[in-house]
């Protein structure tokens, strides 16, 4: 009973990983206190095109309910907010995350929007405006939308077009959907001026894009680097050190932190240093972990040798945008544009070539398997988070038919504790390495280079 | 062809949703199976392709769908494609998907993954009817049309198109009739008969389907022996219902569903095309603007109250207009879109008067009976 009720966080491998709490802390700080200085103060969808960095350069301070949701789980103090939302009439099926935060606000509401004392890390103050994505999920504006019921604030929501493959390449659509993009932030910059009587300061955002583009940079060198064998860095490292480059990479001490990050991975690949002890086999996680349980990753590791290489291409920032679709761009929203909409379409070369879609959440994997020498796939299918679930199945299929690299699925959610079996994960686990040394053989007999 | 007329062959062609299909194309014409209420109608009606609304089956239990969707995934669509490995849409000679919802999109792309039709288009649905919006939809439209064009041999030109916005029109002003002959107490059709018929023509040639639409029209207004009169006038609103199992269930009961806002009924048709000189665009403005589905954001208002009326006010509108007195929430499981809706539009009715039932349901005709006690005790509390 008294192991059962134990936090199950993970140790970590990298000292920087270890130190990057401080930016999750860092960001509800810093809301709050501009709060009380009367300072605006906005939550946000992470929005993977910079609607937020745009926010920021207009001086408001930003939180994320997303990150507050994966914190409070991982703290396993969500549970009562989840209680909350659903008494109030949400489905308990519906996001964890989103649930967490309706329950939140529900509380925060009847506190007369005084942060409740007992609010996990301190709490996230009243918001100006709520700042919604449609890329991704329809949770990310839908939940938005719904907290009007406890807060008259207003929403917006930064549109992301979503093409197929074949579509991607027909004759303009690529350049029909990133001018869209630019008439949609400037709509949204239109809508933060109204909504702060000020203009927007260009000179401070370009000073901030500057800052996010190295970050940026840098997070996807140790993306490569963690291509060595033995792996320099595994799963539970790398949902700590992105929280910066997810949330504040136009923050300096964000670019200052993926120098030391970088630096670190650096010299483990230099002198051949595993992230584990003894790396037998090397694993994919698809695709957002089970915050609440990570240290079970550490007991993968122990137990059988497994090295998580690489994980939710989500969270992963893109590699850099490709000289010829930078240059000559001046307009600091086309290159926003531009470069978010690399970020989901960067694979759709891979997917053309492999006949199928779709780019986002699929499409990588049939990259990273390579690049990463990957013998096997931990799929989690999240009860209540479906976008990063729906193509778990597809990538399961996909992985086996192409590249004869199996997998082990495991449900169980980000925040709901309730429905994660700690045992059966084990259990499957177990059986897994048995499959994972099968398909090695197969592969070997096929010509696949791992 | 059947020799059936009005209701007796809407029933006929709802059980045999496929076979008007099958014929037509035994005889050389083409089919275009779609997603949900975005894609336009017209522009496969202009380029003769039979229009055919892909739905799932509440009476075929879920084998194939394991395989490549997690159970975390809304049961309608996991229906869907289910049937459609099980080769019940082989037939279909364009597949075209559409960004209505998460299910609506990963579905489209995983369909297009595994099931090769000779055309295939994921239709882009932005979220937002912002201008700018509007005008990337309305591209995306033209690029379907492209697509459609190079498999059906021809090319549509405006004139062509504009005739399909009239004959797809004339189908939704036939609907509204219909609906129309609800106002009364009793209403003149049942809810099924309602849902017979719009599936009927959701599978037919809109020529046929308005042909239809008026020998029921004509049958209905003078028909002695439709529904009972009841307690219970309610409002279906939510997630689609393609199966009578689950209507027949409710009317049971001891309700009348006299009016719905669901993606089978109301939503699909009840607003028209704006006949504009560019045809595109009166089809991107009503698509994606116009119909009224949860998916579409819509920029918040200034106060509270403000924005609920502009979300939902529509619905107080036929409350009013169909005497309506109960409603019925219908939320097929892991729907997140109406998910997210259920406290905001339930008290924003309550708040008018009305008793409100929700119930989230599994899409599967093995699972109805259990509910029949909540839509019982829901009539006895109505009125
Ligand atoms: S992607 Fe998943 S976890 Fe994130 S908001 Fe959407 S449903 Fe929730
Ligand atoms: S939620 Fe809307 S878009 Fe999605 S299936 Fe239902 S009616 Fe269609």
């Amino acid at each position: 009973m008294e192991e059962k009720k134990k936090k199950k966080s993970s140790a970590k491998t990298l000292q920087t990983a270890r130190e990057a709490g401080y930016f999750g802390k860092k960001m509800l700080a810093g809301t709050r206190q501009a709060y009380e200085e009367g300072k605006p103060v906005a939550w946000s969808m992470v929005d993977w095109w910079m609607g937020s960095t745009i926010t920021k350069a207009m001086g408001i301070e930003l939180c994320y309910p997303e990150n507050y949701g994966a914190f409070c789980a991982s703290v396993r103090k969500a549970e009562p907010n989840l209680d909350y939302a659903e008494s109030d009439g949400v489905p308990n099926t519906i996001c964890g995350y989103a649930r967490n935060c309706i329950g939140y606000t529900r509380k925060l509401k009847e506190n007369n929007f005084i942060i409740p004392e007992d609010s996990p890390s301190g709490g996230m103050p009243k918001p100006l405006f709520l700042l919604a994505c449609g890329a991704v999920c329809d949770a990310r504006y839908k939940w938005f939308q719904s907290l009007g019921r406890y807060m008259e604030v207003p929403v917006w929501t930064l549109e992301f077009p979503q093409t197929g493959v074949n579509e991607y390449f027909m004759g303009d659509n690529k350049k029909d959907n990133i001018k869209f993009m630019v008439q949609e932030l400037r709509e949204f910059i239109a809508f933060l001026e109204n909504l702060l009587g000020k203009k927007m300061d260009w000179d401070n955002l370009s000073g901030k894009l500057d800052t996010f583009f190295k970050t940026h940079e840098l997070a996807h060198k140790v993306d490569l680097l963690r291509k060595s064998v033995p792996s320099p860095a595994v799963c539970t490292d790398f949902w700590s050190i992105m929280i910066p480059h997810l949330y504040m990479p136009e923050d300096p001490e964000a670019l200052d932190f993926y120098q030391r990050v970088y630096d670190e991975v650096k010299y483990k690949v230099d002198n051949k240093i595993g992230a584990i002890p003894n790396e037998k086999y090397r694993m994919l996680f698809g695709e957002l972990p089970p915050w609440h349980t990570l240290g079970i990753f550490d007991e993968f590791a122990e137990k059988y040798g497994v090295a998580f290489a690489f994980e939710s291409w989500n969270y992963h920032v893109p590699s850099p945008l490709p000289d010829d679709e930078r240059y000559g761009i001046n307009d600091p929203l086309e290159l926003i544009a531009r470069y978010s909409y690399h970020k989901f379409n960067e694979h759709a070369q891979v997917a053309r070539e492999q006949c199928m879609e779709p780019t986002l959440f699929t499409a990588p994997y049939m990259k990273f398997v390579k690049d990463y020498k990957a013998d096997g796939l931990f799929c989690h299918p999240l009860i209540s988070c479906r976008p990063a679930t729906y193509t778990l199945m597809h990538v399961r299929n996909l992985l086996m038919e192409k590249f004869k690299v199996p997998s082990v699925v495991v449900e169980g959610d980000i925040v709901d504790l309730r429905v994660f079996n700690e045992e059966e994960a084990h259990s499957k686990m177990e059986a897994f390495i048995e499959t994972m040394d099968h398909y090695r053989e197969v592969r070997k007999k096929e010509g696949f280079e791992w | 062809m059947s020799d059936l007329k009005g209701l007796a062959r809407a029933a006929q062609i709802y059980r045999g949703r496929h076979e008007r299909a099958k014929e037509i194309k035994a005889g050389g014409g083409k089919v275009a199976g779609y997603f949900c209420c975005y894609p336009p109608l017209e522009l496969m009606t202009s380029l003769d392709y039979m229009p055919l609304r892909i739905l799932g089956d509440m009476n075929e239990p879920l084998t194939e769908a394991d395989t490549y969707l997690p159970t975390a995934m809304c049961c309608f669509y996991r229906s869907v494609l289910d049937t459609a490995m099980k080769g019940r849409f082989d037939f279909i000679d364009a597949f075209i998907g559409a960004h209505a919802c998460d299910g609506a999109e990963r579905v489209s792309y995983i369909w297009k993954s595994y099931l090769k039709s000779p055309c295939s288009f994921y239709l882009d649905v932005p979220h937002t009817n912002h201008a700018a919006s509007i005008e990337l939809f309305k591209k995306q439209l033209m690029y379907l049309g492209e697509e459609l064009e190079k498999t059906a041999g021809k090319k549509a030109n405006r004139e062509m198109l504009k005739q399909a916005v009239a004959l797809h029109n004339k189908q939704r002003s036939l609907v509204r009739r219909l609906y129309s002959l609800n106002k009364g107490d009793p209403p003149l059709m049942s809810g099924s008969e309602i849902l017979q018929v719009l599936i009927a023509i959701m599978c037919i040639p809109a020529v046929e389907g308005n042909a239809l639409l008026e020998e029921v029209i004509e049958e209905v207004k003078v028909r002695a022996g439709g529904p009972k009169q009841r307690k219970g006038r309610i409002l279906v609103w939510g997630s689609l219902i393609d199966d009578i199992a689950l209507t027949g269930l409710i009317e049971d009961c001891g309700l009348n569903i006299v009016i719905d806002d669901t993606a089978i009924g109301t939503r699909s048709f009840w607003v028209d095309v704006d006949e504009t000189e560019d045809p595109f665009d009166g089809l991107a403005i009503r698509y994606l603007d116009k119909v009224v589905c949860p998916r579409t954001f819509r920029d918040t208002k200034q106060t509270r109250m403000e924005d609920l009326d502009n979300r939902f006010g529509y619905l107080k509108k036929m409350v009013k207009e169909w005497n309506v007195n109960g409603v019925y929430f219908n939320i097929i499981r892991n729907c997140d879109i109406h998910g997210y809706e259920i406290p905001e539009l339930r008290d924003y009715l309550e708040g008018i008067g009305l008793p409100v039932l929700v119930i989230e349901q599994d899409y599967s005709t093995t699972a109805l009976e259990p509910l029949r006690t909540r839509f019982q005790a829901f009539a006895e509390n109505i009125g």
